[in-house]
């Protein structure tokens, strides 16, 4: 089917700059359907910027966005949202004082009939929560009227991917997931990420300590000052010192180093 | 996370603080003077109570969603001048002198609204600013007289709003009605609806609730209007009720009810708001100022009283919002 041959996202030939500076250089970025995507680089290599303007929150200033094969604009994240993008940025897609129920339909609440009333059907909220949370592998009797702010960070990482779930995000990206948290929080995110993929979503998984991302990932692309310098790393036929390499610009090789000798 | 049990959640509401403190006021007046709990006393102080608890329950939802209005004190003495200004002139009939004044007080409010939303200043400089403007204006309009008002003693509106009827003894006026309907209300907007989670996420992560597609801005515009039209409404109804429609009355309001608000237990940054706890810090407040007048305290002491209670409940707020935390 043509459909399924298309990637996800193909961002063709983008550059961006702010002023003098050129965060992106003609980067040419895909991801592909069920695929999780690891993008690595050291600070400053263009990684933040690109997701910035994959998610709506940045204006391109050339370049092309793709999504199924079709050309769009992307004006802001609620543009994004609205194509099947989401982004999870650490701690700030949720709000804390409300429960997770709250948080997960916040925008979609669901309305109770008659709908002049605009009652929310909070049965119904905190029965998909439940779902959604044994989906994602909580495996702890968490209440759904809990606020977030009781819970600790990798919960809350489950509560945005969960969401993005729910709500049918063809692409979530994942801008740091596993930042501060601790051993067995971060397998718990991973888990959650495999989890998504195996649902059907693609991620973008962002992270600087590469041990997570070879865990998790089916591709690494490396950016280095802007620019892509090898995008079909194959975490499973190399190593993190060749990745290492490469990100901190050793290795300067730019085609194929999934084939790289270990 | 375990399950507490019934009492721990009813002391981890933030209403909870507010609630005793108002048993311990009424037992405390009470045992001094059992005249404080007589009808006419309570009758006395209800009348005036319900005018600053309607500003104040519009000024919950609106400090909920992130925000405050300072210019509500001198809405209440506008919106009443306005009114009558109209009426007596002969230029409007009473009922469109009331409905001009709510309509000015919610353009007023959309304002405040979109120089807080659009041009991005913090509300304390645009409502500080809205309130020289409205105040100034009030007093510019008058020549800083009052308003005539007896002539409206009678009339059907002066009835619905603030007529008076005895319950046995008792006198209510029809005020307290208008209260607490719109505490069931906002009540009922701010924890049931689809409104209400808005404007707690406006003012809990604007970010994370503009990201969802929650349009922030146009809920606080809204509440800004709210809050702008309730002040109008409160004083139309006060200026009724005392047969006066003075263009300096309201001083000092704005201030009183952020006071019951934070009281009754809704946080000054946004995020966190209760109906119930405002109800119980309008009582609060205006059970004080009544109580140390009836038990001999010099009135000139009030202050003194208010902020010892708003320094004491913010204390206390803090010690449970960090116990609770520290708990889970």
């Amino acid at each position: 089917m043509n459909a399924m041959a298309e990637p996800l996202i193909r961002m063709e030939h983008i550059s961006k700059s702010y002023g003098r500076v050129q965060a992106l250089d003609d980067v040419t970025f895909t991801v592909n359907q069920h695929e999780i995507v690891g993008l690595l680089g050291d600070n400053g290599a263009g990684k933040s910027t690109l997701i910035k303007v994959l998610s709506g929150a940045v204006p391109l200033t050339s370049g092309e966005i793709f999504i199924r094969g079709q050309k769009v604009t992307l004006r802001s994240t609620t543009d994004a949202i609205a194509r099947g993008i989401e982004t999870i940025y650490q701690d700030s897609a949720l709000v804390t004082q409300l429960s997770i129920a709250r948080n997960l339909f916040l925008g979609r609440e669901p309305i109770k009939p008659p709908r002049f009333l605009n009652r929310m059907d909070q049965d119904a909220m905190d029965a998909v929560a439940r779902t959604l949370l044994k989906k994602v592998g909580i495996t702890k009797d968490i209440p759904p009227s809990t606020p977030i702010g009781a819970l600790s960070g990798g919960e809350r990482q489950a509560v945005a991917i969960a969401r993005a779930m729910h709500f049918d995000s063809d692409l979530i990206i994942l801008d740091e997931p596993t930042n501060n948290l601790g051993v067995a929080e971060t397998q718990g995110v991973l888990r959650f990420v495999r989890g998504a993929r195996d649902s059907g979503h693609s991620c973008i998984f962002i992270a600087h300590n590469i041990h997570h991302v070879f865990q998790v990932v089916d591709r690494i692309v490396v950016m280095r000052r802007g620019k892509v310098v090898a995008d079909d790393i194959d975490p499973k036929r190399t190593t993190i010192e060749h990745v290492e390499e490469v990100i901190t610009g050793m290795a300067e090789e730019t085609v194929d180093l999934g084939a790289a000798p270990p | 996370m375990e399950h507490r049990s019934l009492a721990q959640r009813l002391i981890a509401r933030p209403e909870f603080g507010p609630f005793v403190l108002l048993v311990v006021e009424l037992a405390g007046f009470w045992a001094i003077n059992h005249d404080f709990l007589s009808p006419q006393n309570i009758s006395n102080t209800l009348s005036f109570t319900v005018e600053l608890g309607l500003i104040a329950l519009a000024m919950t939802l609106l400090m909920t969603s992130g925000e405050f209005d300072l210019s509500v004190g001198s809405m209440f003495g506008f919106a009443p001048v306005l009114m009558w200004t109209l009426f007596n002139s002969g230029a409007t009939s009473l009922e469109v002198g009331f409905v001009v004044a709510l309509v000015v007080a919610a353009l007023i409010g959309l304002v405040n609204g979109w120089f807080v939303t659009q041009l991005k200043i913090t509300s304390f400089l645009v409502t500080l600013g809205m309130l020289l403007v409205v105040r100034g204006t009030a007093l510019f309009v008058t020549d800083g007289f009052p308003q005539r008002t007896w002539s409206a003693g009678t009339h059907w509106l002066a009835q619905v709003l603030v007529g008076e009827f005895f319950v046995g003894t008792f006198r209510v006026y029809m005020s307290l009605f208008w209260f607490l309907a719109a505490a069931v209300l906002l009540g009922y907007v701010l924890t049931q609806t689809r409104v209400g989670n808005w404007i707690l996420a406006s003012g809990g992560n604007a970010n994370a609730a503009r990201a969802r597609g929650v349009n922030v801005d146009r809920t606080k515009i809204a509440l800004f209007m709210l809050s702008a039209m309730m002040a109008a409404f409160a004083g139309i109804i006060s200026s009724i009720r005392t047969s006066a429609a003075n263009p300096n009355s309201g001083t000092g309001y704005e201030l009183e009810v952020i006071a019951m608000v934070v009281i009754g237990g809704t946080a000054l940054t946004g995020g966190r708001g209760t109906v119930i706890g405002t109800v119980l810090g309008v009582l609060i407040l205006r059970v004080m100022r009544n109580g140390i007048v009836l038990i001999g305290v010099p009135g000139l002491a009030y202050n003194i009283f208010i902020g010892a209670i708003i320094l004491g409940m913010m204390a206390l707020h803090s010690w449970l919002e960090r116990r609770h935390h520290a708990g889970t």
